[in-house]
């Protein structure tokens, strides 16, 4: 699913460089990344899903060379083919549970909205545990069911790849178990891959692999 | 562009108090130009239109604007009163036809239009219900006067009494509305007209009673000669004009002192005017002669002059609102810009996110837009009676 | 044109088509009776001779309407609200003046179609004697003493009130001036005829004292000089015991032999007066359309009765 070769990135300003020789992973596999805070494991998430591009070497997500895509086609790839999950949940506010799970077709012309998405928009909230709240305003719901309600508007499009980034980080240990349940099912059930960015080492013998930031900076890691 | 317009519905509506805020600015920065614009438009309308077919109006030395205001539009301020034998002089230099009014009392906030039957032809009225005045007590409405007080034909209507404790001056008459006249879009529209010796019995100076030569009852007689009776105040005076009580009604006093406000003047051609004019240039005149088109015309100039000053006034509000308005919009961008980084994460174009913000602009300056439009709507229709609130009373 | 030969019908059609002729170019007395034209003037009178006047001047070219009933005294008719506004709607309203009808001053009329015939000799005006008048509180003014108003048989001011009429005309149909003025000369010698008519008559013992039935006869007596004092009877009724009684007062001071009435008596009246040894002439002011003729024939009898008293 992801293969990066040969990776260098360093930002315009600043003395941050990342640099990875080799790193892959497959297809359906759920992989953790660990490390220190500041070690790029943000900036890496932003390579894969295109939202950077690499100063050096390759970036390929589902056989396509995301580093070699121009602008628009990064984001149309990166929309129709990586779900996001963020630490605070990034829900909007002003948009009841429904309409942020339905967020991704109303940003982008590359997703169609129409009865079908809507109707799988539902079945998916109610997987969630959380069809009943699809008209409440998003603030209203707690931080576990805003988890759930931004898991199925990464999933919604569905992704070949999920991105989750301390998906798991202002959650109660509780709830933490629960979504990543959750998230982990919806994977499987959506046959899709998962790379999450964590420091809940409790969760980590959950994943299939775990890769550690540090390792890369010397050379692969597998 | 649903899509973008539908989020940024959402964002606007969950966003209540700021969304009002700007609708709010927007609004009053469009709206004060236009309504001041619109009302302007409208007082030119109708104080010039009157004014320049009114050819000339004869009145008390003082204030023209007074005088114009009063005879032409009815407005609160009485002028000085003259005497009927103004309006007789005129007709006897055959140079003009006289119309005399006497604008000085109300009926239930309504000018009371004491005038002769003339004035009806030289402003083009039209019964459009019942008839015209025939008879002393009889009153025609105006249109606008009879929706607001519910006043059909066969109705009556009360004069008010000029001062609440005005004992033994104007007492009130109750009057026979005959007719409703056809809307006129003037001030005739809110007046109530009677005969001019109609007003001067709502003024006491005729009145009715029984006949004192022949009554029995010795109280009511002050004194008695051969050739005269006078009555007492205990003598009652009708306070409504009847079919029956028709003919006690009397004036005392020769009618050419009986007062008026003004005479309005119809010269038969130009030159006729101009002779009519100059009959009144003299410094010993005791009265003036006006053309209330030049009246109104020195008064629009001194509105336009203040309008001007309020544009400019208000463009200087104009753009420090639009810069206050910018700042919001930039500030409210800068709170945003978590929302905007996750939405370019998940995939959103910046054209899409510029397309976003400027539909949010788009929606509030439509409201705004929306809201100035009612209001000027309202303005509009209700422009008749701001100008008169405004600038006549 | 097919030549009209001797046969009977052609009698029948040369009598029609001179029938015509007369019609469309008739007697001259006629035009003035004739229908008005299509641009006539409509006009209102407040009593029958300013009608007659009016109608004499205009001829064809006004629409007269009297519209008081013929058997009410105009002066004190009253109209109802929907005939003051035919009055209104006139293109001019003719007023006797001197308060000639009272409904007058109670009624809404356009001054500028007002014309007031007697205000050309207002100073002229007889105020009616012995009239009680009224006012309020000590220093109040007083009520109008009334005049009298049978203005029209004192026949200089009926000439007056006609030259108002003409002039009044001339201004609102200046392209019938010649013709208004034609009429008004005519008319007005008629008038002049009978005012010479009546001093010739009077001269012959002007200071005969008479009596008047009415007091109607103030501008007449006036005029022509009459010694005359008024009692208030009807012609048609028999005097009550004060009426008469108060004739007997006069009589004391006042030796007419003669009393003059607006119509024609009772015979009752005129046989009790006979036996009083006071005769009875008819001089009908004529305020309302006469059964018979017109104003002036009924003028011209008025003139012919009035010889009886001086011979």
């Amino acid at each position: 699913m992801i293969r990066i070769h040969h990776l260098g990135f360093h930002y315009r300003e600043g003395e941050f460089r990342l640099t990875m020789p080799e790193f892959t992973v497959a297809g359906s596999e759920k992989v953790a990344v660990i490390g220190p805070s500041g070690s790029g494991k943000t900036t890496l998430l932003n390579l894969i899903a295109g939202i950077i591009t690499p100063t050096e070497g390759d970036v390929t997500v589902a056989d396509v060379q995301v580093s070699n895509l121009n602008d628009r086609e990064r984001r149309d790839f990166r929309i129709t083919n990586i779900g996001f999950v963020f630490q605070d949940f990034e829900l909007l506010d002003y948009l009841n549970v429904l309409d942020n799970i339905l967020h991704p077709y109303r940003i982008t012309g590359a997703l169609q909205l129409d009865r079908e998405v809507r109707t799988r928009a539902v079945s998916l909230a109610q997987e969630m545990g959380i069809g009943d709240k699809l008209k409440r305003a998003a603030n209203d719901l707690s931080h576990g069911e805003k988890q759930r309600a931004a898991i199925c508007r990464a999933l919604l499009p569905r992704p070949k790849l999920i991105l989750a980034d301390e998906a798991t980080g202002n959650l109660d240990p509780a709830n933490k178990t629960r979504i990543l349940d959750l998230l982990f099912r919806s994977v499987e059930d959506h046959d899709a891959t998962l790379l999450a960015v964590t420091h809940d080492h409790e969760l980590l013998d959950r994943f299939d692999r775990v890769v550690d930031f540090q390792d890369f900076h010397g050379g692969e890691a597998g | 562009m649903i899509d973008s317009i539908y989020i940024a519905w959402k964002y606007v509506g969950f966003n209540k108090v700021r969304t009002a805020t700007l609708v709010a600015c927007i609004t009053l920065i469009s709206f004060l130009p236009v309504s001041l614009q619109l009302l302007l438009e409208e007082s030119e309308r109708q104080l010039l239109s009157r004014a320049v077919v009114t050819p000339l109006v004869i009145g008390a030395k003082g204030s023209s604007l007074d005088l114009v205001m009063n005879t032409l539009y009815f407005g609160d301020e009485v002028p000085e009163l003259i005497d009927m034998g103004a309006s007789d002089r005129i007709w006897d230099t055959g140079l003009a036809v006289p119309i005399p009014v006497y604008v000085r009392f109300q009926a239930r906030g309504q000018p009371i239009v004491g005038t002769s039957l003339d004035y009806f032809d030289f402003r083009g009225l039209k019964i459009r219900e019942g008839r015209m005045i025939a008879l002393l007590g009889e009153c025609v409405v105006g249109k606008k006067v009879a929706g607001r007080l519910d006043l059909k034909p066969g109705d009556s209507l009360v004069s008010s009494p000029e001062t609440l404790f005005d004992l033994a001056g104007v007492y009130p008459l109750k009057m026979k509305v005959v007719g409703v006249l056809e809307k006129s879009h003037t001030s005739d529209d809110l007046a109530v007209f009677v005969d001019l010796k109609t007003a001067w019995v709502i003024q006491g100076l005729g009145h009715g009673h029984e006949d004192v030569t022949k009554t029995k009852d010795t109280t009511v007689i002050l004194k008695r000669t051969d050739n005269n009776v006078a009555a007492s105040a205990k003598l009652f005076h009708y306070a409504e004009i009847t079919e029956e009580n028709l003919g006690s009604f009397h004036f005392h006093g020769d009618l050419s002192v009986y007062p008026i406000t003004a005479v309005i003047a119809v010269p038969h051609d130009t030159k006729s005017g101009t002779i009519l004019r100059g009959r009144y240039l003299s410094k010993e005149e005791a009265l003036q002669i006006v053309k209330p088109e030049e009246v109104i015309d020195g008064l629009l100039q001194n509105i336009f002059r203040i309008k001007n000053v309020l544009d400019a006034v208000i463009s200087v509000v104009a753009l420090a609102t639009i810069l206050a308005l910018i700042l919001v919009f930039a500030l409210s961008l800068r709170l945003r810009q978590r929302e905007i980084q996750t939405i370019f994460k998940i995939g959103c174009s910046r054209m899409t996110i510029a397309r976003l913000l400027t539909a949010e602009i788009a929606l509030i300056l439509l409201m705004g837009g929306a809201l100035c439009i009612a209001l000027v709507f309202l303005v509009d229709q209700f422009s008749n009676d701001l100008v008169r609130a405004l600038f006549i009373r | 044109m097919a030549r009209i030969t001797n046969v009977p019908g052609s009698t029948f059609l040369s009598g029609t088509l001179l029938f015509a002729v007369l019609i469309l170019f008739g007697v001259p007395e006629a035009t003035w009776a004739g229908d008005p034209d299509d641009e006539s003037l409509t006009l209102y009178a407040v009593n029958y001779p300013l009608k007659y006047f009016a109608q004499r001047i205009a001829g064809g070219h006004a629409n007269l309407v009297f519209p008081v009933p013929a058997d009410e005294d105009p002066a004190f008719w009253n109209p109802d609200p929907e005939t003051i506004a035919a009055f209104q709607k006139a293109d001019l309203i003719l007023l006797n003046g001197a308060g000639y009808a009272r409904w007058v001053d109670k009624a809404s009329l356009p001054r500028s179609k007002v014309l007031d015939t007697s205000a050309g000799f207002k100073e002229q005006y007889i105020k009616i004697k012995g009239a009680v008048t009224h006012s309020h509180g000590a220093e109040g003014k007083h009520a109008h003493e009334g005049v009298a108003f049978t203005t029209w048989i004192d026949f200089d001011l009926a000439g007056r009130q006609t030259r108002a009429i003409w002039e009044a005309l001339s201004r609102m149909r200046p392209d019938l001036q010649d013709e208004l003025q034609s009429n008004y000369v005519v008319l007005a010698k008629d008038l002049k005829e009978i005012d010479k008519a009546i001093r010739e008559i009077v001269s012959a013992n002007p200071t005969q004292p008479l009596i008047g039935s009415h007091p109607v006869y103030d501008y007449f007596a006036r005029r022509y000089g009459l010694t005359m004092r008024s009692v208030h009877w009807e012609p048609d009724e028999v005097p009550s015991d004060a009426q008469w009684a108060e004739l007997q007062g006069i009589l004391e001071s006042h030796l007419a032999k003669w009393m003059i009435w607006e119509g024609r008596p009772m015979q009752g009246s005129v046989d009790k007066l006979e036996a009083a040894g006071i005769k009875s002439l008819v001089f009908d002011p004529c305020a309302n359309v006469p059964d018979q003729g017109d104003f002036l024939g009924i003028m011209k009898q008025n003139v012919e009765n009035l010889k009886k008293a001086f011979p």
